[in-house]
């Protein structure tokens, strides 16, 4: 693994009340692409925030990788702290300056017909991405942060800022942390696959072979003991269980039945895993 | 070109580019001499990581089918014909998973044979 662009360590954090993380650890690697997934409220977005320091913790600490800038942190998400009355040029203008970013490429909004003359507040949630995404690539991120935009925006507007990410990964190296539930389009972009319950994660893997690890096997009827079963999906008296970790000997018990799953249904089926085990607890 | 990568496998996305672009070049749709498309055009256009395909391409320069240059992009130098040995182990290997389809539904090795005499034939 390469050495760590960002981690944490010891992580605490609550609002009010309500605590997200005791003791949160995790360190992401320079240059990786990692998608966090997991059911509302799994404390996805606040760690998200708290390690573009939106978000302060009330104990333990967001290590920086030494030389890495916070202007060199890009953090997305729907709600865009923009000036909603200015023209899209002056917040350009402004933006370029507060970050010192070298120049401002404005091919983004011009395939969308946008000038820089409109205001932030008439623009669509698209538009809004869009525009947000131009703002921070100017920026030259070492590490974006990217909170659950993608099922806001069209599909030709996510084919966008797909196609603009991927180029900004092939530019230069790039550190890249997602949070999504959408994940039909950008299915092989990640390569490092996490999902985090109950203010913690109950899944690292490899995207690269977490899908031999995970298949999906039908029964009619009862789903037979000794199953490692992650979750049940049933209708009527069929039940479709998700089967975690999958291994050999599973295989010759149960000959040729197991059915390859994508990522998108596998991240699926260990949040419908991670909404079962609440209900019993 | 054709390429596919199918989001269902559980091949790893790098070994779907490098498998179906080695079938290009044995296939000979590319030849010695054609350019390769860079690394971030075809990860945009299979909507892939670029590491996934560097990684591919990395693959297919040791197995000697590609050479690139670093900035100036990659080159297929393989000649068709060159291993008869390796068309035949990718042509085995589709029909090992043909084989086990049959099987699944049903159909010993007699069916099986009639059908493929049956197919070459008349198709």
């Amino acid at each position: 693994m390469n050495d760590a662009i960002i981690s944490v360590a010891n992580l605490e954090f609550a609002f009010k009340r309500k605590k997200v993380f005791q003791g949160l650890n995790v360190i992401f690697a320079q240059g990786e692409s990692v998608v966090i997934a997991g059911r509302n409220g799994a404390g996805k977005s606040t760690l998200l925030r708290c390690l573009a320091g939106v978000y302060l913790p009330d104990r333990g600490e967001v290590r920086l990788a030494a030389g890495l800038e916070r202007r060199r942190i890009g953090y997305i998400s729907d709600s865009l702290s923009l000036f909603e009355d200015w023209p899209l040029e002056r917040a350009i203008a402004f933006h370029v300056r507060t970050f010192g970013a070298a120049a401002f490429d404005d091919r983004l909004l011009k395939n969308l017909g946008l000038s820089g003359r409109e205001r932030i507040r008439q623009l669509s949630a698209g538009e809004r991405v869009i525009f947000h995404l131009s703002l921070i690539l100017s920026q030259q991120p070492e590490l974006l942060l990217i909170d659950e935009i993608l099922h806001l925006i069209d599909p030709y507007i996510r084919e966008l800022f797909i196609d603009a990410l991927i180029e900004s990964m092939a530019s230069r190296p790039v550190t890249v942390l997602m949070v999504n539930h959408t994940f039909n389009d950008i299915e092989r972009i990640p390569e490092r696959i996490m999902i985090m319950d109950g203010g913690g994660f109950i899944l690292d893997e490899s995207a690269e072979t977490l899908p031999q690890k995970v298949k999906k096997i039908v029964f009619r009827g009862d789903v037979p003991a000794g199953l490692p079963c992650l979750f049940v999906r049933e209708s009527g008296h069929i039940r479709e269980c998700f089967v975690y970790p999958f291994g050999k000997g599973l295989s010759r018990r149960f000959s040729g039945q197991f059915q390859d799953i994508g990522l998108a249904e596998i991240i699926k089926a260990f949040i419908g895993g991670a909404y079962a085990q609440k209900r019993v607890d | 070109m054709n390429l596919n990568i199918d989001s269902k496998s559980p091949l790893p996305a790098y070994q779907q580019v490098s498998q179906s672009l080695r079938l290009e070049i044995v296939s000979g749709r590319l030849r010695e001499g054609d350019q390769l498309p860079s690394i971030r055009d075809l990860a945009r256009l299979l909507r892939l990581n670029p590491n996934t395909v560097a990684k591919a391409y990395y693959t297919l320069e040791q197995e000697g089918f590609i050479a690139g240059r670093s900035g100036s992009g990659s080159w297929v130098t393989y000649k068709p014909g060159r291993s008869d040995a390796l068309r035949r182990a990718m042509l085995e290997d589709e029909f090992r998973g043909f084989l086990q389809k049959a099987m699944a539904l049903g159909f010993g090795a007699a069916d099986i044979k009639k059908i493929v005499a049956r197919f070459v034939n008349h198709e």
